[in-house]
């Protein structure tokens, strides 16, 4: 027994100690296999780091200190406290095109509701659907500056297309890009017809992907057409549904290129500029580098302020196939 | 942007396509004679400002280029522009023959335009004149204007509504005494009328005056009460100028950069002067652009004289005029090209008398920043529609305005106090 039993603690102590031995063998075998490994991916990730790095950081962080100072792009900066952002928090066209920004994502909405509507349609099987697709995808991969000319002539008020189209059914078009009241809403007919088909593409790889098995069974249960779009589809489609709005904010922020080709004063009464265009303005046009980045720090605070609060509460609510 | 070749030179400048094959080729005589190279830059006409401010930015800025001349204070204050006066007194070019006002324009003595130390030379000057469709005119049986006579604004708003009417017999007006551009021609009236837009001091915004409401209420007249200009539904289908390239228009400017164009058109047109209002007297604009050496350039000598080169070489300038595009600018070669009346308009002489008599720079080329004047046009479409009282919008606007120029002044007190 007792040899038995010290034998088995002898052979237990015996392979304790080769093991950890072998342990530390392999360990260091394992480190001496990776170690190029290691070598090499420091080496690949070194330019994305350094690009980060010398184009992204190391400008946020001068972009940082140039809003505290007075810049005029010519001449080196010069330190001028927070006059800056005391001079913003009084700029009455800086809120007004703050708000003009903000009144153009109302198109997010009804750009997803459009598209989910679409993708629902081209889900089922419809002829020509192929086709459907590809046309409703084209604005999204057109260049920018085509589109808004495109669209400068499609809402002329006296010949473009869209107030033909209001004529046929009785109805006098306004005068869209010259009119305070109507350039934008302009502007978002424009940004959801432009957006529409994207959107309407990852609907419909969302709704492909939603478990059959999900249906059926809530079909067995009982539940209608609108009860399982309500409960099993819907759910399924939140995560395309909160990247579409995420990005939607983030991209309607920066809207630039559509007012200046189209609206190149900022509109009738500064109805259409956006506040990406009126830091272009004041940067560029008006010397004011300093107040423009002053004004770029706060968008990109208000952006990612938003963003945050989006991916906390998408945190509580968001459903997966898993 | 500069070459470190002390035989190379980078010369940046923008322009419709035509210009610039013209501008290449001036620049192609200067290389055969001074036998070194000039490495062009050249951008369309929107993408000039923001390419040349990057430049300047990323302290690579060529060694000659074309600047606004509303830029002009900016870039002379903050050591952008290289003072050139040396070079333009030891030349053998013939610089004095430029138009003087063209000249004063790129002065400055560190505190005032028009004065002092020179820093650029001005690529041309445009004088912004009136013109008149001479087939419209005939064709409605209407008398045309007097060159040498402008009409008051009675007589000029008689003549318009005799132009306006239905020459097509459609039932539809579509021809119209004039299309007024109010960004471009306020001047003309309200200058006209005795107004101005700042003091002579260039410290206080004057708008709320009686003379530039009376100027402002008649071009607001002219389309909402008169019908003689399309209507804004009018205007937004094909623009003014769009109606006077299909000969619509009866009154319309024509400027020297139009001129190419205009003589491709169906109709013969003109020049005349602008109507005047309570002074009797003609006014427009003269613009400009300057061409200027960089502070930093390593061979100023040479960059110097090849901005002198394109203003005033006589050469140069027959490549650079012979295509219409600019008219001279140099007074000798002017009153030459006057006396051609093979080309249109048979009255250049209405050019001349704008640049040596009674054209006007705007003041926003003189300066800091020229965020007033914008602030002027914004809220503007309710009154141009006549939704909005005159004397109010003008009163309210100026002191938007001054906020602007005062802000543009203490931009440039902050910036004179960093570089002195």
């Amino acid at each position: 027994m007792s040899t038995s039993t010290m034998t088995a603690e002898g052979a237990a102590t015996a392979t304790t100690a080769p093991v950890g031995a072998k342990r530390g063998g392999a360990q260091g075998r394992r480190g001496n296999i990776h170690r190029p490994e290691r070598i090499w991916g420091r080496i690949f990730i070194t330019p994305p780091v350094v690009g980060f790095a010398l184009f992204a950081l190391a400008p946020l962080l001068f972009s940082f200190y140039a809003s505290f100072t007075h810049w005029n792009g010519l001449s080196a900066p010069l330190f001028s406290g927070t006059d800056n952002f005391r001079t913003m928090a009084a700029d009455p066209q800086f809120w007004q095109s703050l708000g003009n920004t903000v009144f153009l994502m109302l198109g997010i909405p009804i750009g997803l509701a459009i598209s989910l509507a679409l993708a629902l349609a081209l889900n089922r099987r419809i002829p020509g659907r192929g086709a459907f697709r590809v046309i409703y995808y084209l604005p999204g991969v057109s260049s920018v500056a085509a589109i808004s000319i495109l669209w400068q002539w499609a809402l002329n008020g006296d010949f473009g297309l869209l107030n033909q189209l209001l004529g046929m059914v009785g109805i006098e078009g306004p005068n869209w890009l010259a009119e305070k009241a109507w350039v934008k809403p302009a502007l978002i007919i424009m940004g959801v017809w432009k957006g529409i088909g994207f959107s309407t593409l990852l609907y419909l790889a969302a709704l492909q992907s939603v478990p059959r098995n999900l249906l059926e069974a809530a079909m067995l249960d009982g539940a209608g057409a609108w009860r399982r779009f309500l409960h099993v589809t819907a759910p399924m489609l939140s995560p395309v549904t909160f990247f579409l709005v995420v990005t939607g904010i983030i991209g309607g922020a920066q809207m630039f290129a559509e007012i200046n080709i189209m609206t190149p004063t900022g509109g009738p009464e500064f109805g259409s500029a956006t506040i990406v265009w009126y830091i272009w303005q004041q940067g560029f046009q008006n010397l004011k580098l300093g107040y423009a980045t002053a004004m770029s720090l706060v968008l990109g605070l208000m952006i990612f302020v938003v963003t945050a609060i989006q991916f906390y509460l998408n945190s509580r609510n968001v459903f997966t196939v898993e | 942007m500069q070459s470190a070749d002390p035989n190379v030179l980078t010369f940046m400048f923008r322009g419709s396509t035509e210009e610039r094959d013209v501008f290449s080729r001036a620049v192609d005589l200067f290389q055969e004679r001074e036998g070194i190279q000039v490495n062009i830059i050249s951008t369309s006409a929107d993408q000039y400002a923001t390419k040349l401010q990057t430049a300047i930015l990323g302290n690579r800025a060529p060694d000659v280029f074309y600047f606004d001349a509303a830029r002009a204070t900016a870039y002379m204050t903050n050591g952008v522009l290289a003072d050139i006066s040396p070079y333009v007194e030891s030349t053998s070019l013939p610089v004095d023959d430029i138009w003087p006002d063209g000249l004063d324009l790129y002065r400055f003595d560190g505190d005032r335009r028009g004065q002092g130390p020179i820093y650029g030379m001005p690529k041309d000057l445009g004088p912004f004149s009136f013109g008149y469709n001479k087939t419209l005119f005939e064709e409605m049986g209407v008398e045309p204007p007097d060159p040498d006579v402008p009409l008051d604004w009675d007589q000029f708003l008689e003549r318009c509504a005799q132009l306006t009417g239905d020459r097509a017999g459609s039932g539809q007006t579509d021809t119209w005494g004039t299309s007024v551009n109010v960004g471009a021609e306020i001047h003309a009236y309200m200058w006209s009328n005795g107004a101005d837009w700042l003091d002579e001091e260039l410290r206080t915004v004057t708008v709320d005056t009686p003379e530039f409401a009376e100027a402002l209420q008649y071009i607001v007249d002219l389309r909402e009460v008169h019908g003689v200009t399309p209507s804004i539904n009018d205007t937004e289908g094909l623009d003014g100028y769009q109606r006077w390239l299909r000969g619509q228009i009866g009154f319309f400017p024509v400027a020297p950069w139009d001129l190419t164009l205009y003589r491709t058109l169906d109709f013969e047109f003109d020049l005349c002067p602008y109507p005047v209002g309570a002074t009797g007297k003609p006014a427009t604009t003269i613009g400009s652009l300057g061409i200027g050496v960089s502070a930093n350039s390593s061979k100023p000598d040479l960059a110097a004289e090849l901005a002198m080169f394109l203003a005033c070489d006589p050469e140069a300038q027959a490549i650079i005029v012979g295509e219409g595009q600019t008219i001279p600018n140099t007074r000798s070669h002017a009153a030459e090209w006057v006396k051609d009346t093979s080309v249109e308009p048979q009255n250049k002489q209405e050019y001349i008398d704008i640049v040596e008599d009674y054209g006007r720079f705007v003041p926003d080329m003189l300066t800091y920043t020229p965020e007033w004047i914008h602030a002027f046009h914004t809220n503007l479409q309710p009154v141009l529609e006549g939704r909005r009282d005159v004397v109010e919008y003008l009163g309210e606007t100026q002191r938007t305005m001054q906020g602007f120029l005062d802000g543009g002044h203490e931009q440039f007190r902050i910036d004179q106090e960093a570089n002195s």
